[in-house]
């Protein structure tokens, strides 16, 4: 007797249509400018804030976040220290991760974060606030240049804008279960 | 029993405001969807390549299917497969058995709802706690969702408050959607750091590199599996596409039809589980292979679940998702709802005036509107029409099939509608169609007349 993933594939085999071919994808073109990433990001309610070196991510970040006691950063000293097995109350209180995002996407506002620059899995996704840093000069255009650059890894996500919802009567709410803001801080 | 989609929907119709505002908010969502779409000049192009590689894939299905299983499964996932429903919730009753889990959170996922997964599972003693909003409300509420990306779309604020006022404790009359916002957010981030089994729906399934993407708006999905020790991810065999550079058609075009958005907040993409933590993929058939056999609808398995077409059907606009009786409503839901049951849905088809607005906005060319029509035929030779429409539709065939006689009703309707009193035309027991419409001025001769005495000037 055949198990139900061989019937399955020959039931496919059976009914599927004769092959047809697949088609290049055209190359399409975009403003990649730091302008257009800027001005697409705020349209998700991401806030882009340009700085003239790394070095000024720290002190950006308390002017920010004040009274924040637990920020987790890569970048950054911090206050807190996360890893790959903290546990999950420490995770749970953090108030502001500063993460690398390794390139944004001019037409939508997009920034790639790959596991590798996340700390923890959880971290981009449990923190209050998420302030991401990004290279001024490393945009690409559109998705289609985006999937070029990132390869997929264990995990990775983009993150476009603050967690949001409009869910109730659809109006827009900032800040449903993930971060409550995104900062894009461009160095 | 048979889905009675008109009668559903005259229910709904009763309250006539609500009404109007449920078109308007969903006419509201294709809007932003217009305004996202035309600022991407290639927009149509799009739609053809991203049309071509679902058709293209559904021509070598098998084979990428293996290909994907083959380096899921090295990247250390577990693959199960499921026949139908039935298999596939069994599988993670047994997921959830091995794990000896009790706290398991899901994100939005439509395939789960049409396999009833939370009954079930509830009837096996498991509660699952459904993390996205909408889904949540819902959940509260011990509703199905109306609307396949906007579950709650049917309910008002004030709903919401009622039922967070009992869930959550949220204060009486507390209808501010920020506020009720807030209040999910605290009852769910407590929910996600304490859940041990994370189940997540697919939106695309990438063959070259045996990931699976999930897009959500509110993180949900990312914190639920982020959190858990096991991650099940289930998909139909459907969400398979080629390549990892294919994500770049899709991603352009999913948000921008579904909400307006030039992407979603998070589109994540899952190969590989944390270390000692599990991933398992759970691949559904449950009527599709079925579907892929009928060469005039297995276009419709090219769908990536946007709901562009429900938000644009007039039909659905004024008769709210519930009324369809099936887990996807709307248009798509409508071609393919009579592949699993043709006479429990068989008045579905009949829910449209075939306007060809879903194919319009469609971002993977399927021709709705042809397969609503094209079932509608299957029905009415299969006999399985809805007694209301099968007289109606003989008496029309008999009177359009035979010339004479279609003059000749010409002619009475021509008289009888220019002295009939509008209180029988009207009549809404002998017309329902003419219930919130006027009837047009009946012209003084037919177009056949017009046309023989002008044929020759
Ligand atoms: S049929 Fe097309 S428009 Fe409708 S949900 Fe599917 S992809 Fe979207």
């Amino acid at each position: 007797m055949m198990n139900v993933r061989d019937r399955i594939l020959s039931q496919i085999k059976v009914n599927k249509p004769s092959s047809l071919a697949l088609n290049e994808i055209p190359v399409f073109m975009g403003d990649d400018s730091l302008t257009n990433f800027k001005k697409n990001l705020e349209s998700i309610s991401g806030q882009p804030i340009e700085v003239n070196s790394t070095n000024e991510v720290e002190s950006i970040v308390n002017q920010l976040f004040p009274s924040a006691k637990k920020i987790a950063s890569s970048i950054i000293p911090g206050t807190v220290s996360i890893d790959t097995s903290s546990d999950l109350v420490s995770l749970e209180q953090v108030e502001v991760a500063v993460l690398r995002g390794e390139f944004g996407v001019a037409e939508n506002g997009a920034i790639w974060l790959p596991e590798s620059n996340m700390i923890n899995r959880s971290l981009p996704f449990i923190a209050q606030y998420l302030v991401l840093v990004l290279k001024k000069n490393d945009m690409v255009m559109n998705m289609h240049k985006a999937y070029e650059r990132c390869r997929p890894g264990n995990y990775g996500s983009f993150i476009a804008g603050p967690s949001k919802t409009a869910d109730i009567e659809q109006s827009l709410v900032i800040g449903a279960h993930g971060a409550r803001s995104l900062t894009v801080i461009l160095d | 029993m048979s889905v009675n989609h008109a009668s559903s929907a005259n229910t709904f119709n009763r309250d006539f405001d609500r009404t109007t505002w449920h078109d308007e908010s969903l006419w509201f969502v294709r809007q932003k969807r217009d305004k996202a779409v035309f600022s991407v000049s290639e927009f149509q192009q799009l739609r053809e390549v991203a049309s071509n590689i679902k058709e293209h894939t559904l021509s070598s299905l098998d084979h990428y299917l293996i290909e994907f299983e083959q380096n899921a499964l090295s990247n250390g996932v577990h693959v199960h497969w499921a026949a139908n429903a039935q298999e596939h919730n069994q599988i993670i009753l047994d997921i959830l058995k091995q794990n000896k889990a009790t706290r398991i959170v899901k994100s939005k996922s439509m395939l789960t709802e049409e396999c009833h997964l939370n009954p079930f599972l509830k009837e096996n003693g498991f509660d699952v706690v459904d993390t996205d909003l909408g889904e949540r409300i819902i959940q509260f509420r011990n509703e199905p969702p109306s609307h396949i990306v906007m579950p709650a779309i049917h309910l008002k604020k004030e709903d919401v408050g009622k039922t967070f006022h009992e869930h959550l404790g949220t204060p009486a009359n507390e209808k501010d959607p920020q506020r009720l916002t807030e209040a999910a957010r605290q009852h769910l981030r407590e929910k996600f750091v304490a859940a041990e089994v994370a189940i997540t729906g697919v939106n695309f399934a990438i063959a070259e590199t045996g990931s699976v993407v999930v897009c959500t708006n509110e993180g949900n999905a990312d914190l639920g599996v982020t959190f858990a020790k096991v991650h099940i991810a289930c998909m139909g065999i459907e969400k398979i596409i080629p390549k990892w550079q294919h994500l770049g058609v899709f991603t352009r075009v999913l948000a921008r039809s579904a909400t307006g958005q030039p992407i979603t907040t998070y589109t994540s993409h899952f190969t590989k589980p944390r270390d000692g933590n599990e991933m398992h993929i759970v691949i559904l058939d449950n009527g599709r292979t079925q579907q892929l056999g009928r060469e005039d609808f297995r276009n419709s398995l090219k769908c990536i679940r946007c709901a562009a077409c429900m938000n644009t059907c007039p039909v659905f606009r004024r008769s709210g998702g519930h009324s369809y009786g099936f887990t996807v409503p709307g248009p798509i839901g409508s071609i393919l709802s009579p592949n699993l049951d043709l006479k429990k849905y068989s008045a579905l088809p009949f829910a449209s005036t075939l306007c060809g607005s879903c194919s319009d906005v469609c971002p993977v060319k399927i021709d709705i509107h042809v397969q609503l029509y094209k079932w509608r035929q299957i029905i009415s030779k299969e006999n399985a029409l809805p007694i209301s429409k099968r007289w109606s539709m003989k008496l029309l065939s008999t009177v359009l099939s035979r010339h004479g006689l279609y003059n000749l009703a010409g002619k009475i309707a021509r008289f009888t509608l220019r002295w009939m009193p509008h209180s029988i035309t009207h009549n809404t027991l002998l017309n329902s169609w003419a219930k919130s419409r006027e009837l047009p001025h009946p012209p003084k001769e037919s177009f056949g007349t017009w046309y023989q005495k002008n044929k020759l000037k």
